[in-house]
């Protein structure tokens, strides 16, 4: 409390000394509209339903891999799911029939991982095992016997590597690479509307908005927030992604419409930046669970798994800062075998996000 | 812009006039009253949490060497003294386990020392193997006190059947170089600890004196609150089947094979209520009681939270003492009772880490360790 108060208060008198620096050199001001920005995310025109249904759709997926833990898992259908073949869904059965899916959205890399994920994880529900150091099978976490997962023999839970991965190679990529940078680029049309959606610039924002996975008036109301909307809620003792996020979704989105082009473009930037540091967040996040669960190799290995996920899904992130050489640094710091896990493993991994993404005061508690 | 600037100013007004109000609280206590958290911290380090230490170092070190003499000539006499060194390590431990943040946290004490319950296939792979890596998280199930445990008391039906997997055991010699690797380990760590706070981290304890998350009393509650967690859950709670729509698991109670659960749960209790009230064998100091009545805490139904906080200690306590040893029989034949000993502790802990946190000002940072 006491932290995010001081952090909210050296904001505001940064923003304190910058508007009065443009007050004392009018030259520098530009010709700017003059509108409010909404506290939740009501404007005219917004359509971001098609996100909504992707969002769903991987978390079918999600639930559909659950049946790992029981029985052998149709793969298939998890590919069908994937590319909306064969209409796959159950949850809402205008997925079916949207015409949307989630393959072709997804950064290629992330459209071969994904299969690879879903063959690893169908090959561990075959084996009918109980899942060990050199065994593939399922495990019970030691504090919680309603708690399993599926490892394969060296550990990995590939139902939360595909979960992790899909949140940078699906929505990460399409909120930075496509959304934000049309946004940031001035590349698309903010004059024609269409009823229902606004102009092509309004629509491609409220798309990113939609993907999120927030309520309107988040984060006063947290309810349904699912995916990243869960996480950035999860980091935000260490990294206020709740407010950064939400504050540059609805200032750009009221810039756009009042035609504020640096404005927005603002805002684009700060997204663009956000959902890639959101990312290191939530690894160290994962990094304070497996230290949480040290004791427990089932759920430990899970949790790695998670972690691994995430920065794993850094290279779908055609925007990122971090390197090529950067990630494979991080990973490398992983064992071969999960089993294999050590506290210095551990902490060597947290160091070394913690230091990527300027995390280093808070590290321990995100 | 002129809109912007007038929404920036107010913003940034009311930004500015919460901090304002926020620092002078946190400088001091959350009420009006001040209260010397440095004099609590001097009380608690001084009395409490350094003889914890040290104590559990000297029933280490005994145990060690009980270990090292049995080792040598392993007969009747010898490993009834050395199950008798390791009950009183395991006694000790009671009154240590709270203090799992600084030297203990950078050694991780807590799980090193007791993780149960104990993984005997593991602990029989690194002995058939002989080879063990104490590095590997893997291996936490496999040693430190639950790992002694099987080993000094549940390897065999009796002391005769015991001290064969000691002696005519095809196996014997590499489970004496196992036994002796982990009584090792445990004095080695401690030692660790130990010196750590006599070379500097005691300083470093006293004068971190605020309520943010690295100063040294949000560590303290943090650590109480996660221990009477563990407590809850690790001791009572798996074991009798709460996590587990009742079906019981009394084979993961603590001191499985030695049956001294109750006995060490009772300590335990008794020791994290000495914590939360500053009391030691030099009496009764500055503690979180004496912290909480003087900013005047109120519990949730208007009265002193102190009190109520105390008054739980004693009832969950009460239903501890209606428990009998060994608690994996008593899981069996009255699972009730333990279930709603885990009701008690559970209220407690709603005490501790939800009412005295918020009074305090501090901020829970480790997170509840279920789901994903």
């Amino acid at each position: 409390m006491k932290r995010s108060l001081l952090a909210l208060s050296a904001f505001s008198v940064v923003l304190l000394l910058a508007v009065s620096c443009k007050e004392e050199n009018p030259t520098t001001v530009d010709v700017v509209p003059v509108y409010t920005i909404p506290t939740t995310y009501n404007f005219t025109n917004v359509d971001f339903s098609e996100s909504t249904t992707r969002l769903g759709m991987v978390t079918e997926m999600s639930t559909l891999m659950r049946g790992a833990l029981t029985g052998t898992l149709d793969g298939d259908k998890l590919k069908n799911m994937f590319t909306n073949t064969s209409s796959p869904f159950s949850t809402s059965l205008t997925y079916n029939t949207s015409g949307l899916q989630l393959k072709d959205q997804c950064f290629s890399l992330m459209q071969t991982d994904a299969l690879r994920f879903i063959d690893s994880l169908v090959a561990v529900s075959k084996t009918g095992n109980v899942a060990s150091r050199g065994v593939a099978g399922v495990g019970t976490s030691s504090a919680n016997a309603a708690t399993k997962y599926a490892l394969t023999a060296t550990g990995v839970n590939y139902a939360q590597v595909f979960n992790k991965t899909m949140m940078g190679g699906l929505i990460c990529y399409q909120i930075v690479n496509n959304y934000m940078t049309a946004a940031a680029n001035n590349s698309l049309d903010n004059t024609t509307v269409t009823t229902g959606k606004g102009t092509a610039l309004e629509h491609a924002w409220d798309l990113a908005f939609g993907y999120w996975g927030v309520p309107i008036d988040f984060p006063t109301n947290k309810t349904g927030a699912k995916l990243w909307g869960s996480y950035t809620t999860q980091v935000d003792s260490g990294y206020h992604a709740n407010k950064i996020f939400m504050d540059a979704f609805l200032k750009g989105r009221a810039a756009i419409s009042n035609k504020d082009t640096k404005t927005y473009q603002d805002q684009a930037t700060i997204l663009m930046q956000g959902f890639e540091r959101v990312v290191g967040a939530a690894a160290l996040q994962e990094v304070k669970e497996i230290k949480e669960s040290l004791n427990d190799n089932i759920a430990r290995n899970s949790r790695l798994s998670e972690c691994y996920g995430f920065v794993y899904s850094l290279k779908y992130n055609p925007k990122r800062k971090i390197t090529d050489a950067q990630i494979d640094a991080i990973l490398a710091l992983f064992p071969k075998n999960f089993y294999d896990l050590t506290l210095t493993d551990v902490n060597n991994i947290r160091d070394a996000i913690a230091k990527q993404y300027d995390f280093d005061s808070v590290k321990d508690i995100l | 812009m002129r809109t912007f600037i007038l929404v920036a100013l107010a913003a940034t007004g009311l930004a500015l006039g919460s901090q304002s109000c926020s620092k002078s609280s946190d400088d001091q206590a959350p009420a009006a009253t001040s209260f010397d958290r440095k004099a609590m911290l001097t009380n608690l380090s001084t009395n409490l949490i350094l003889p914890a230490y040290t104590s559990f170092q000297t029933t280490a070190v005994n145990l060690d060497a009980a270990v090292t003499a049995f080792n040598t000539t392993p007969d009747a006499a010898k490993l009834t003294a050395l199950q008798s060194a390791f009950q009183a390590a395991y006694k000790q431990w009671q009154a240590t386990s709270a203090y799992g943040f600084g030297p203990a946290d950078q050694a991780n004490l807590r799980v090193n020392t007791n993780t149960y319950p104990a993984d005997v296939a593991q602990i029989n792979t690194n002995i058939s193997s002989g080879t063990y890596n104490p590095t590997l998280l893997a291996n936490l199930a496999a040693k430190g006190l639950p790992a002694l445990d099987y080993l000094l008391f549940g390897v065999g039906t009796d002391n005769n059947a015991i001290l064969q997997q000691y002696t005519t055991d095809s196996k014997a010699a590499n489970r004496k170089t196992y036994l002796a690797a982990l009584s090792t380990e445990l004095k080695t760590n401690i030692t660790t600890v130990v010196n750590a706070w006599n070379s500097g981290y005691t300083a470093t304890f006293l004068n971190a004196t605020g309520t943010d998350v690295g100063s040294s009393t949000g560590q303290l509650v943090n650590q109480l609150d996660y221990d009477v967690d563990v407590f809850k859950n690790y001791e009572i709670g798996i074991p009798a089947g709460v996590q587990s729509m009742g079906t019981a698991y009394p084979e993961k109670v603590q001191a499985y094979y030695s049956k001294m659960s109750v006995q060490l749960a009772l300590l335990h209790i008794q020791a994290l209520q000495n914590i939360y009230l500053g009391k030691s064998a030099q009496g009764d100091g500055l503690g979180f009681d004496d912290y909480l009545t003087q900013i005047g805490a109120k519990s949730s139904s208007g009265g002193s939270l102190n009190d109520v906080i105390k008054a739980q200690f004693a009832t969950a306590t009460a239903k501890l003492q209606t428990l009998t040893d060994p608690l994996s029989d008593n899981i069996k034949t009255n699972q009730g009772a333990v279930t709603a000993t885990y009701t008690e502790l559970q209220k407690l802990l709603v005490l501790l880490k939800t009412d005295m946190t918020s009074s305090l000002g501090i901020l829970i940072t480790y997170g509840d360790n279920d789901g994903d």
